[in-house]
């Protein structure tokens, strides 16, 4: 068990372990090739559930012939009874949309905690189906609302109805029947806030662990539902799905630029699940044993790796672009460690000088999968108390050193070259919705979010330089009465100097800025997989594709659910 | 209304962001509000007497030091709101302190001073001890004071009404005394002083974690009402900047 002084030790001072420097780690190129690993957070929410044992069982099941209804589950975890609420209503082909400005969905699903009576019920079925436009109390933790995928859900239902199963060919391409489209949790819409969840209801004390569950209960359910609206469409010769192709389905998610904003305005969370993320791989590096069988499963991991990512669908070129080189990064990772490696320094080393950013990061992701033992603990850290706090007492000759150390990466970019700060993010008034325009749109321009922090950098050490000359032994307590413009940047710039990683490196401000690598970033942190870009500022991805399934609570449990694979038919 | 603190954090950074408050100081403005709010003082009866002048400020000059030496300064903020100028001077405070053992601030021409409690706040958490000393009204004035001490996460708080009148000098003046080496705590002297202790602010604050915030929904309107002037018109050309099809 590490504890969180051997943590520190092991992240900084005489006896840190060689972590990959924040330069390479914090680049938005290489952060948007990150692919899903163990310490991703549906896979340390399932290990929670499986180890944990949690009970899961439907108390209240009402869905008519065509699986429309009222459905419940209570979940009993160790720290806490909750209830999953579901209502699955009817919805017209023509307001169908997963956009985040739709109005109406398949169905919604609220997380709340204790038992749900059916007073407690009305009161959420007058308002989880508006989502947005409803109101909720402290109870409720998570709301969320999903589309069905037109494609696959009558076809599954139609399969399973004529007592045949789904093709698992065509399950490889779409491997899910719902998708969900926006999961909302932290206080929004009168919900609990996150001190509340974190401090209260224990079992789901990490980021994202109860949207997470959410979207895991959502699998579950897309699966009962199609099974029961087969079964009462022809009784007969219906036939319930084999587990091994319903572990198989996934959900879909559709995640728009909404996360982006995410990213940069919790700078201290990403650092530490970055942190916890490259600890892993150091103490792997050092660490890390390798046996014969080790060298078995490295080369099981590969091939499963390079059969996930031919089985990854994808219309967008530029992915399909990525995915190919990721084979042929795996195919020479495979010749290289036939050839034998004596540590995983060399072999890191290696891919760094011949493989892609992508298949970098998925070698990591596979030594991380090795390593269970080195690896799992660290998922307990992945919390941080996000106080940017500013240090008065620093020197203003201290604060211009750490700006040109940490930010060289910003003061390298030259901001006055046309197109560095073209691009502008801000919200819409549908739904505040961020989205991403061109300074030439005056309004967009007036209203853009302060996303700019190489600029704000920028900025800040340029009128810090002329203030330094007239005043050298000033301190930034007496800068920031000066210069109170600069106080948000200067506070995050001493946060972020106090971390390991820090800033993400990239101007979010230029013309070629590529939201998808923000998006695909978080989107790895949560552990999802097929990514498919539907344009530069919206993917489709698919989550818990491969998790284990209700049912299977209880069971042995190898948490051996890392880049799925089709099952064979 | 029942609202999330969450909630009432964004709508408020939208506020102020809207009335021109810079980037760091609507993060500022709208945490000191939340820690009022969710700590039982009133938050948002502060901000409703404070939210028809909050834009006002930006034609004011920037808070200046009018004196300083290495144990005290003197701040003018020229008749500003707290909201978007106390969290330097305590950090001044915080500065010299760390330096000599103990210093003063005083802050000269400054509104809504209670919602210096947030900042002294930040103060006790990081290992320092702050208090701070002043008055309001100009007849029989309200006196308060508040004070943590350091490594300590929740403050106490007192106020009393006196009879005593207000002197032409100290208008609108607070005192911010912060120690790196002496505990500091302070409560009024006026017998009919109402006082809420550590241990009762962090009651306050249990409660709101466990039921979030009610507030009026008239004043939750009008915060969101000023925070609509961030959001940019729908269009078409909009809506192809969020990557729709």
């Amino acid at each position: 068990m590490i504890t969180p002084a051997a943590i520190q030790t092991s992240l900084r001072g005489d006896n840190a372990l060689p972590l990959r420097p924040a330069e390479q780690v914090m680049h938005l190129e290489r952060l948007g090739a990150m692919h899903q690993s163990r310490l991703s957070f549906m896979r340390s929410l399932v290990r929670r559930i499986m180890r944990e044992r949690w009970q899961i069982e439907p108390v209240r099941l009402d869905l008519d012939a065509d699986g429309y209804g009222t459905v419940i589950y209570e979940v009993q975890a160790p720290q806490g009874l909750y209830s999953f609420v579901l209502f699955s209503n009817y919805l017209a082909p023509e307001v169908r949309n997963d956009r985040v400005i739709a109005t109406q969905w398949d169905l919604t699903m609220a997380l709340v905690e204790g038992r749900v009576d059916d007073i407690y019920l009305e009161k959420l079925r007058q308002n989880v189906p508006k989502q947005e436009a409803g109101r909720v109390d402290a109870r409720v933790f998570v709301l969320s609302r999903a589309n069905r995928s037109a494609r696959n859900f009558d076809y599954v239902v139609d399969q399973l109805a004529k007592g045949e199963q789904p093709d698992v060919e065509r399950i490889a391409r779409v491997g899910y029947l719902y998708r969900t489209t926006a999961v909302y949790g932290s206080g929004k819409l009168g919900m609990a806030d996150w001190e509340k969840v974190r401090t209260q209801y224990t079992d789901f004390a990490r980021p994202f662990a109860a949207e997470m569950f959410v979207c895991l209960m959502l699998r579950n359910f897309s699966l009962l539902q199609a099974e029961h609206i087969a079964r009462h469409r022809s009784p007969e010769s219906f036939q319930p799905m084999k587990p091994e192709i319903k572990r198989y389905f996934g959900i879909g998610n559709s995640t728009g630029l909404g996360m982006a904003p995410y990213l940069v305005n919790h700078p201290l969370l990403i650092n530490r699940w970055v942190e916890m993320r490259e600890l892993a791989l150091a103490r792997i590096r050092v660490l890390g044993d390798i046996s014969p069988a080790l060298r078995e499963q490295l080369h099981r991991l590969i091939d499963r790796c390079e059969q996930h990512t031919r089985e990854t669908v994808t219309e967008d070129q530029w992915q399909t672009g990525n995915n190919q080189q990721v084979l042929k990064d795996l195919a020479a990772l495979r010749s290289k460690a036939s050839e034998g490696f004596d540590d995983w320094d060399s072999l890191i080393l290696w891919s760094e000088e011949h493989c892609s950013l992508q298949g970098q990061e998925m070698l990591v992701s596979i030594l991380l999968e090795l390593y269970p033992t080195l690896v799992d603990d660290l998922e307990d850290y992945h919390c941080a108390e996000e106080f940017l706090d500013l240090d008065p007492l620093m020197p203003l000759q201290t604060l211009k050193e750490v700006i040109e150390t940490r930010y060289a990466w910003a003061l390298a970019i030259d901001f006055s070259v046309e197109g560095t700060r073209e691009t502008c993010w801000y919200r819409s008034e549908e739904k505040m919705e961020p989205r991403l325009g061109s300074v030439a749109d005056a309004e967009a321009k007036k209203k853009q979010m302060a996303l700019g922090v190489g600029y704000a950098v920028r900025k800040c050490y340029d009128q810090l330089c002329d203030y330094v000359a007239e005043h050298p032994d000033h301190t930034t307590a007496r800068f920031m009465v000066a210069r109170p413009k600069m106080r948000g940047i200067v506070r995050r710039i001493q946060s972020m100097n106090r971390c390991v990683y820090g800033d993400i490196q990239a101007n979010l401000l230029d013309r070629n800025v590529l939201p998808m690598h923000l998006l695909r970033c978080k989107l790895a942190f949560f552990g999802v997989s097929k990514f498919d870009p539907r344009s530069r500022l919206w993917v489709r991805n698919t989550m818990f594709q491969g998790a284990p399934l209700l049912d299977d609570i209880g069971s042995r449990f190898g948490d051996d659910w890392f880049m799925p694979l089709a099952p064979q038919q | 209304m029942h609202i999330s603190m969450n909630e009432l954090k964004a709508a408020l950074r939208r506020c102020f962001e809207a009335s021109g408050y810079f980037v760091g100081n609507y993060e500022d403005a709208a945490n000191m509000i939340l820690w009022l709010e969710k700590h039982g003082l009133n938050g948002l009866g502060e901000l409703e007497r404070a939210l028809p002048y909050i834009r006002n400020d930006s034609d004011k000059p920037l808070s200046s030091v009018v004196y300083e030496d290495s144990t005290s300064a003197i701040i003018d903020s020229h008749d500003r709101s707290a909201l978007n100028c106390i969290a330097a001077a305590v950090d001044l405070a915080h500065a010299k302190a760390l330096e000599v053992g103990i210093a003063t601030v005083t802050v000269h021409n400054c509104h809504n001073r209670m919602f210096i409690l947030k900042a002294l706040t930040d103060c006790g958490r990081r290992g320092i001890s702050v208090a701070a000393y002043w008055q309001n009204g100009e007849q029989n004035i309200t006196e308060h004071t508040a004070a943590i001490r350091a490594g300590e996460r929740y403050p106490s708080y007192s106020e009393a009404k006196t009879c005593l009148n207000a002197s032409a000098d100290d208008k609108q003046a607070l005192t911010i005394i912060c120690s790196s080496r002496v505990d500091l705590s302070t409560r009024l002297k006026h017998r009919k002083t109402r006082l809420l202790t550590e241990t009762q602010v962090e009651e306050n604050k249990e409660q709101s974690v466990e039921s979030g915030i009610e507030i009026d929904p008239a004043l939750w309107d009008e915060i969101n009402r000023i925070g609509t002037e961030i959001l940019v018109e729908n269009s078409e050309r909009s809506r192809a900047d969020a990557g729709g099809r």
